[in-house]
């Protein structure tokens, strides 16, 4: 790995501001800070900050400033693009140590919380309190919420509750100039003039560094059950979720295909939840508030399975069973780590959901007929998840080259249905190239414009997104 | 042959269950319930004689309040032909339901009885074999697997150094362990279907029993909770940890 250090005037002062214990520069630390979730560069950073306070952060973004110093934002660095990769001698400027959760308000309905705060421990926080945070998906109980914001996180009930972006009332940043700026204070109504909170969710890190963020929570869902349908084909997949949209009270509807559930059973030797098996399978979660909502999903499902829709369903008898099903769909990405897939997240809108598959499925059969695909994702929100498996004996450079040359194709049938190319995980550095296929070159120059209002010297995760 | 299935209504088992504040009892109120997963293997065992053609008819029975019913109806939507409730106003203990159990053998006349080796609210593990001694049949308990050979019945049973194998004569009493089976989930149509099984309801009189008491419960108490983690600064305070506060090693 080539190490690069950090420049010496910073060094010193750096040191001076948070001591040796909180300004890492062995070279076990720059590998482990200096990268998420995903393995496809080597981390490089120059070194790791570890501030304490807001004001740490601020003294920060100022020596950054004066010595011409890149910083890259870190949460959980639970990531799927890349955004919290360090590769080229920036300083790490990690949150997990500003992390406080205030008491949550329950007249209000809402918790502050600094930005280094794990998601899992703001929803128990307002689940002591009967109130729920209710972005949820499976890194939960590693990612930061300050992460969560600036990745616009969505996860598996966001047909219920929307994405981050609907849950964020209030947020602190830090600009690439070092100036806090508070951002609508928690506030519901708010109209005056532009809304620069809005700017900072899903920014990627490149406008600067959030520090803190309110949250609205909401009430818990009641009595929540689990049915998994066995459905032919796409098109019907896309009837069902119709007509559980019009009659129940929805909280999730995902789907997968027969391979990540072949996958999964084998994986956790567990029998599959039907008798016999289908090209698809539908995971709706719905409240069961009376016995009345009981007979009319079982009503809903019945008239699937009347119209050819649907094959075989079950529903969930017990709180146990419907942990078991979520398993089903929870432990795909998981399970399929061991095949080093190559993994996309691409979203059109839900109507078009159907065509996307079909005509991702024939590129896929033309240009891969040998490899197997696993197809899984949040299809109530019109997103879909392609997972291509690395075959055995074949290496992982190989292999992540050959599906590379498959992306444009890819794209470019997600540009034809105008959807978009990183539905949940962001651009970083994985999609930075293929921007284009979802954003007009106009927009990217005026994101360009954006980010030099807010970060004038560039020091904010350059090279991430865009190129400067 | 016919089997009869008992199943419990019990506080659902993932659901954390917590004393009420004046420690009188477990908090009930507003509380998922669900088959006791003891019985659930039970019925799944039961069906699957059934479809291997060694059953001719599945009955459930459950004893309790009116709410059991609803658990009798999971049982008949995972294939039980089906159900009788004993309706009981309480709890009743272990000896009272094996009373009543024994009511209902001595209608049904099973050939074959399944229950759940203990149910996980009370944790008694008592009344597959009280209901054995009451009605006079051999049992075989813990049954990890089980066989209908003619008029006998092989069961392989977990015991403590590994596993027993018995063979009974039939009519006889099951009581289910965790690996027998992997109960399968509800079909849609099938708990449709269910709606439309004859469920019949009766009562102690009816079956000539009277329900008495010998038990009080005086009190629950949660365990106590364990204090917060902390956080060592290395491998050496770890072990002086260990060693002087937690006194695991020497
Ligand atoms: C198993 C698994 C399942 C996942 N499921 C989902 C899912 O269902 N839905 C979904 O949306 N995502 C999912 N993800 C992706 C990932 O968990 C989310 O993107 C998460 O929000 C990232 O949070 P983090 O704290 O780990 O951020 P990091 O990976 O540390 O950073 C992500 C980006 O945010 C920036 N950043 C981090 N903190 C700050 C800050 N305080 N201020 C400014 N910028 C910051 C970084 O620079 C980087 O660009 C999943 C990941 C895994 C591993
Ligand atoms: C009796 C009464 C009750 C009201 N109650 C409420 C209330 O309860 N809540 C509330 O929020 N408001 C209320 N309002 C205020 C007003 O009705 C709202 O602000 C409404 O949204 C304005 O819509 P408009 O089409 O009349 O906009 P206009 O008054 O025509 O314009 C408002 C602003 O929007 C700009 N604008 C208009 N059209 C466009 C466009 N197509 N593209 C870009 N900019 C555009 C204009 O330049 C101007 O700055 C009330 C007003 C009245 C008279």
């Amino acid at each position: 790995m080539n190490l690069a250090k950090p420049p010496q005037a910073i060094a010193a002062a750096l040191s001076a501001l948070l001591g040796r214990e909180r300004f890492l520069t062995d070279s076990q630390s720059l590998q482990h800070y200096g990268r998420d979730w995903t393995r496809f560069a080597a981390p490089a950073p120059s070194g790791v900050l570890l501030p304490n306070t807001i004001g740490e952060i601020q003294a920060i973004v100022g020596l950054a400033r004066q010595n011409g110093v890149k910083l890259v934002p870190s949460g959980g660095r639970t990531g799927l693009s890349g955004g919290a990769m360090a590769t080229n001698g920036e300083l790490v400027l990690s949150l997990e140590r500003v992390r406080k959760i205030s008491p949550v308000n329950q007249a209000g309905r809402s918790v502050t919380c600094e930005a280094g705060a794990i998601t899992a421990q703001i929803q128990q926080a307002a689940a002591k309190e009967g109130l729920m945070y209710p972005v949820d998906f499976a890194s939960s109980g590693s990612s930061q919420i300050g992460g969560n914001i600036a990745t616009n996180a969505g996860g598996i009930q966001v047909i219920r509750y929307g994405m981050t972006r609907d849950w964020v009332t209030g947020l602190k940043v830090v600009t690439g100039t070092g100036e806090l700026l508070e951002l609508n204070q928690g506030l519901i109504k708010n109209n005056t003039g532009l809304d620069f909170r809005h700017l900072f969710i899903g920014s990627e890190g490149i406008l600067g560094v959030i520090v803190e963020a309110t949250l609205a929570l909401t009430d818990p869902p009641r009595n929540p059950r689990v049915m998994v349908l066995g459905v032919r084909s796409m098109a019907a997949l896309m009837q069902v979720l119709a007509s559980c949209q019009a009659q129940l009270s929805i909280l999730a509807f995902e789907f997968f295909s027969d391979l990540a559930l072949e996958k999964v059973t084998a994986e956790h030797s567990i029998q599959p939840p039907l008798q016999e098996r289908y090209p698809f399978y539908a995971l709706v979660e719905f409240e069961s508030t009376s016995a009345t909502a009981e007979t009319r999903a079982l009503e809903v499902v019945e008239a699937c399975i009347a119209k050819g829709w649907v094959a075989d369903a079950v529903l969930s008898q017990s709180e146990s069973q419907r942990r078991s099903l979520w398993r089903l769909r929870e432990d795909i990405s998981e399970t399929i780590a061991q095949w080093t897939p190559y993994k996309n997240d691409i979203s059109t809108t839900v109507q078009q959901a159907p065509e996307l598959l079909r005509s991702v499925d024939a590129l896929v059969s033309q240009h891969y007929p040998d490899l197997e695909v696993v197809w899984y994702g949040h299809i109530g929100d019109g997103n879909l998840h392609l997972n291509i498996l690395k075959p055995d004996g074949v290496s992982v450079g190989d292999f992540q080259d050959r599906c590379k040359g498959v992306s444009a194709h890819l794209f470019a049938a997600v540009q034809e249905l105008r959807g978009s190319i990183s539905a949940e995980h962001g651009v970083g550095l994985l999609k930075k190239e293929f921007l284009r296929f979802s954003r007009t070159e106009s927009e990217i120059e005026l994101m360009r414009g954006i980010k030099a209002q807010f970060d004038p010297d560039g020091i904010f995760n350059p090279g991430k997104v865009f190129d400067p | 042959m016919k089997a009869l299935v008992a199943v419990k209504r019990v506080v659902d088992y993932n659901v954390k269950v917590r004393a009420k504040a004046d420690g009188s009892d477990v908090e009930l109120n507003n509380v998922k319930m669900a088959i006791n997963p003891f019985c659930e293997i039970a019925v799944e065992e039961a069906v699957r004689l059934k479809e291997a053609g060694t059953v001719s008819e599945v009955v459930v029975v459950s004893v309790g309040e009116k709410s059991s019913q609803e658990q009798i109806r999971t049982a008949l939507a995972l294939g039980a032909d089906r159900g009788i409730h004993v309706e009981v106003e309480g709890r009743p203990e272990p000896l009272e339901i094996a009373k009543l159990l024994k009511g209902v053998v001595d209608k049904e006349q099973p050939q074959l009885v399944i229950l759940g080796k203990q149910s996980i609210d009370g944790d008694n593990n008592q009344t597959g074999q009280m209901l054995g001694a009451l009605a006079n049949m051999g049992q075989g308990t813990f049954a990890s697997e089980i066989k209908v050979d003619g008029d006998s019945l092989q069961v392989i049973r977990e015991v403590d150094g590994g596993l027993q194998t018995l063979k009974l004569t039939l009519p006889a009493i099951v009581t289910t362990d965790l690996r027998l089976n992997e109960p399968r989930y509800a079909s849609l149509p099938n708990i449709m279907k269910a709606k439309k099984k004859p469920l019949e309801v009766t009562n102690p009189a009816e079956l000539g029993v009277e329900v008495k008491s010998h038990v009080t419960q005086l009190g629950v108490a949660p365990p106590p909770e364990r204090a917060a983690g902390i956080k060592v600064e290395d491998v050496a305070q770890l072990v002086d940890k260990l060693k002087n506060e937690a006194k695991v090693i020497s």
